[in-house]
């Protein structure tokens, strides 16, 4: 009995589905549109704060090392092993800087020695006119430094000074390049740190590292602590005029987003539903002849049940597919990085939009199966 | 005849054309809301990413470097007098340039070293929080208090009017052994000079400041002999993301052609902005502080992207789902139609019925749902940024197209589909 029943509920589902084609099309790319909302601004939900936060990298480094107790350089050794400490894709960039005060004709300059290719990566606001230094003996000048030196890239000039054990050293240097920051780097002279350290003939040691980290808020405040506790010779430090803006700016960037998904969300929920009742109020004609011929209101609900839980679930496929793309589009288009796409999101798109689809059907299925179906049949 | 039908069918089909209306509303409200919240979420980011400070120094001309290497030689005697300065009388002109409203705030600086506790100390002279009239008849306050918001403060915040009130820097405080409250003697290097002050707050910046002292201005300029002068101004205005003219004007603005350059000047680029403080404060240079101004320039241009795409790709979705309910609510019609055209209805009387009927409805939906935009866009204002989002009217003028745009196309295949229809067969019921 059963089994007849199942095969007759088939029999009127196909025979609804092939009849009622292009009916059933506006159902489904309405579903489809509502799944591709879902999915679409909820992957992004999820994804803008991450990329959000690589942006706001471009403020520069967020994490220094210094020296713990009361020593004021540190080794380079010690500082590997503190980044070490710090899960490897949260680090963008870590550079060493070693000052040391120069003369050149009797001059006194700082001079400051980093790492060139990792320097790009935590500061990427310096602004080089010319070439970014290459070779032992080649360094930038501040813009300050060159308007008061009138130096331009190309000329050499010598650099000298004394070391801890005050023994004199002397090097020739090339300009490659004028570096433009607008703060105090204008006024200093860079080379790299192998140039400095051959210079002075004191290899190994760092006044200070900047490390730019994937994070913020309580989760850098807990990577500093794990660097805190995981060795003693160095300190890290936090610098609070980056990490305190950034929290504040991506927490409003964040609840902006959300606050978007939510009211897109809402609206297109409505608008699937909406549509899915003008589907099934133009079927009431339908309903009052099968109760006139003795259908069971709890077997015409069934139907329709059935009906939109296919529609759903084809339309929340669908959907999910061009979901992606849509989420897909915005973040290559924005942030040219592809998206990080949740999976589990996927099965959600599709289990809300069925349930969605089912409760707009028997809204309307509920109404019509109330009414007398002399009347609907009437046209009334 | 005409009006007839379709004020009969306004009114008997009340309930479907109830969902046309209410759909479209939908499909508005979001439009208006994320229209409005787009064209200002610009502004409202740029306001938001002043937390970072200031974006522009101003110090004068050709004396920027020698402080730095005097200091830097360790010797402690006092600079030489030759050194430059810029006049405080000066100042208030920062609020006085083309783009005045984009100046948040700006507050001078003037550094010194001071004896206190038996070391040497760094005095740094600052306004706090300076209540400007200016020339024009405007009123502003400007300084500090506005700028380093990053700063952590125990105690009480600074105050120009408490003139022994100075806050001090956290390293400084614990090695002095003082708290908020506590007064100590200091005196100028020369031993000439001498004043008690009064600590209102000890501050944590994470920075060099953390070793100073922050003075109202008047009193570091009496212990360094310098009446009058500060050494270097911050600045923090809003600015438009740079682009190809603004760079090529940074590097040079003689090379702009007549109309670039009006084109630079009244726009507020940093770098026009730092032109324009040079041209009214003489002798002064005023550097953009990379740091900040280019990275402002990438968060804010990669915000706008991003609520621009959304709000295209949630119009988009928008469109498509009312043009789909305006389909399936045609359809449901093909016996009317059908009924029409035995009557002998030519195909363009029903297209312009069909359409009429279904614009109408759209635009009491459309009105409704652009209040109801309003509506979330101030909820997302408040919600976000705790400030009203400004109400652009060119948002009115694009949802009327939209709305129209979108109905009248949504419609289009619905209409094609019911012209074809042949009149017998639809009435026969199939």
């Amino acid at each position: 009995m059963i089994k007849k029943n199942n095969s007759f509920l088939l029999k009127i589902l196909l025979s609804s589905i092939v009849r009622r084609r292009s009916r059933l099309m506006v159902a489904l790319v309405g579903i489809a549109i509502g799944a591709t909302v879902l999915l679409g601004m909820v992957t992004l939900c999820y994804d803008i704060p991450r990329q959000m936060s690589r942006e706001f990298r471009s403020y520069g480094a967020n994490m220094i090392l210094v020296a713990a107790g009361r020593e004021s350089l540190m080794m380079r050794a010690d500082i590997e092993n503190a980044a070490a400490l710090l899960p490897p894709e949260k680090v963008l960039g870590l550079t060493p800087y070693r000052y040391e005060t120069v003369r050149s004709n009797m001059l006194p300059y700082t001079a400051v020695g980093v790492d060139f290719a990792q320097v790009r990566k935590t500061s990427p606001y310096w602004h080089v006119t010319g070439q970014w230094p290459e070779r032992d003996g080649e360094i930038l000048i501040g813009a300050d430094v060159a308007e008061f030196t009138r130096l331009v890239p190309g000329r050499g000039l010598t650099l000298e000074g004394r070391n801890k054990e005050q023994a004199r050293y002397e090097k020739d240097v090339t300009v490659t390049g004028l570096l433009k920051t607008g703060g105090v780097e204008d006024g200093f002279i860079f080379m790299s740190l192998e140039s400095m350290e051959e210079m002075t003939g004191e290899p190994g040691f760092v006044d200070v590292a900047e490390i730019s980290v994937m994070a913020s808020g309580r989760e850098l405040r807990d990577l500093a602590e794990a660097v805190r506790s995981g060795q003693s010779r160095v300190e890290a430090r936090l610098v609070k005029r980056v990490t305190q803006s950034e929290e504040t700016v991506l927490g409003k960037l964040k609840t902006l987003v959300y606050l978007v998904t939510v009211i897109v969300l809402v609206l297109t929920m409505i608008c699937v539903a909406t549509t899915m009742m003008t589907v099934v109020m133009e079927r009431r004609r339908e309903i009052g002849l099968k109760k006139a011929i003795g259908a069971e209101n709890r077997s015409i609900a069934r139907e329709f049940l059935a009906e939109g839980l296919i529609l759903g679930l084809l339309g929340g496929l669908l959907g999910s597919a061009c979901g992606l793309l849509f989420a897909q589009v915005i973040s290559a288009n924005v942030f040219n990085r592809s998206v990080t796409v949740e999976f589990y999101l996927i099965p959600a798109t599709v289990l809300v939009s069925a349930l969605v689809t089912i409760i707009a059907c028997l809204i309307p299925v509920r109404r019509a199966v109330d009414v007398e179906p002399a009347l609907v049949l009437r046209g009334e | 005849m005409f009006w007839k039908m379709l004020n009969g069918a306004l009114v008997r089909r009340k309930g479907k054309l109830v969902m046309i209306a209410f759909a479209v509303g939908l499909g508005v409200s979001l439009a208006t809301a994320m229209l409005n919240v787009m064209f200002d979420v610009g502004d409202k980011v740029n306001q938001e990413l002043k937390t970072y400070g200031a974006n522009l120094t101003v110090v004068p001309r050709g004396a920027s470097l020698m402080d730095e290497l005097y200091s830097l030689e360790g010797d402690s005697a006092e600079p030489p007098r030759a050194e430059k300065y810029i006049a405080e009388a000066d100042l208030h002109k920062i609020k006085m340039i083309f783009w005045a409203y984009n100046i948040v705030d700006f507050a001078p600086y003037l550094e010194t070293a001071v004896k206190g506790g038996g070391q040497e100390i760094s005095l740094v002279g600052t306004w706090f929080n300076k209540h400007l009239e200016l020339p024009t008849g405007d009123e502003v306050d400007a300084g500090m208090n506005g700028l380093k918001t990053w700063w952590d403060i125990r105690g009480q915040g600074g105050d120009d009017a408490d003139e022994t009130g100075v806050l001090v820097g956290e390293a400084l405080a614990l090695r002095l052994g003082l708290g908020p409250g506590d007064s100590f003697p200091i005196e100028s290097l020369d031993g000439q000079v001498g004043a008690t002050v009064k600590i209102r707050g000890v501050f944590h910046s994470g920075g060099v400041e953390d070793e100073q002292i922050f003075a109202p201005l008047k009193l570091s300029q009496d212990l360094s002999g310098r009446p009058g002068l500060v050494q270097k101004v911050e600045v923090s205005a809003l600015t438009t993301p740079e682009n190809d003219l603004a760079r090529r004007a940074a590097q040079d603005p003689g090379s702009l052609s007549r109309m670039e350059w009006d084109t630079w000047y009244c726009t507020a680029y940093i770098s026009s902005i730092a032109y324009q403080i040079e041209e009214i404060i003489p002798g002064t240079r005023v550097k953009p502080v990379l740091q900040v101004a280019e990275s402002e320039g990438a968060i804010l241009e990669k915000t706008q992207l991003l609520m621009l795409l959304l709000t295209v790709l949630a119009m988009a979705c928008s469109a498509l789902a009312i043009s789909n309910l305006v389909t399936a609510n045609v359809m449901e019609r093909s016996a009317e139609i059908g009924l029409l055209k035995a009557l002998g209805a030519t195909n363009s009387a029903i297209s312009i019925l069909m359409l009429t009927e279904i614009l109408i409805t759209a635009f009491i939906g459309g009105a409704l749902g652009y209040f109801a935009g309003l509506g979330f866009a101030q909820l997302i204002g408040h919600g976000v940024f705790d400030s009203a989002v400004e109400v652009k009217g060119l948002v009115i003028p694009l949802t009327v197209v939209l709305v129209f745009l979108v109905t009248a196309l949504g419609s289009l295949p619905a209409v094609r589909m019911l012209l074809r229809l042949r009149p017998t067969e639809v009435l026969h019921g199939r």
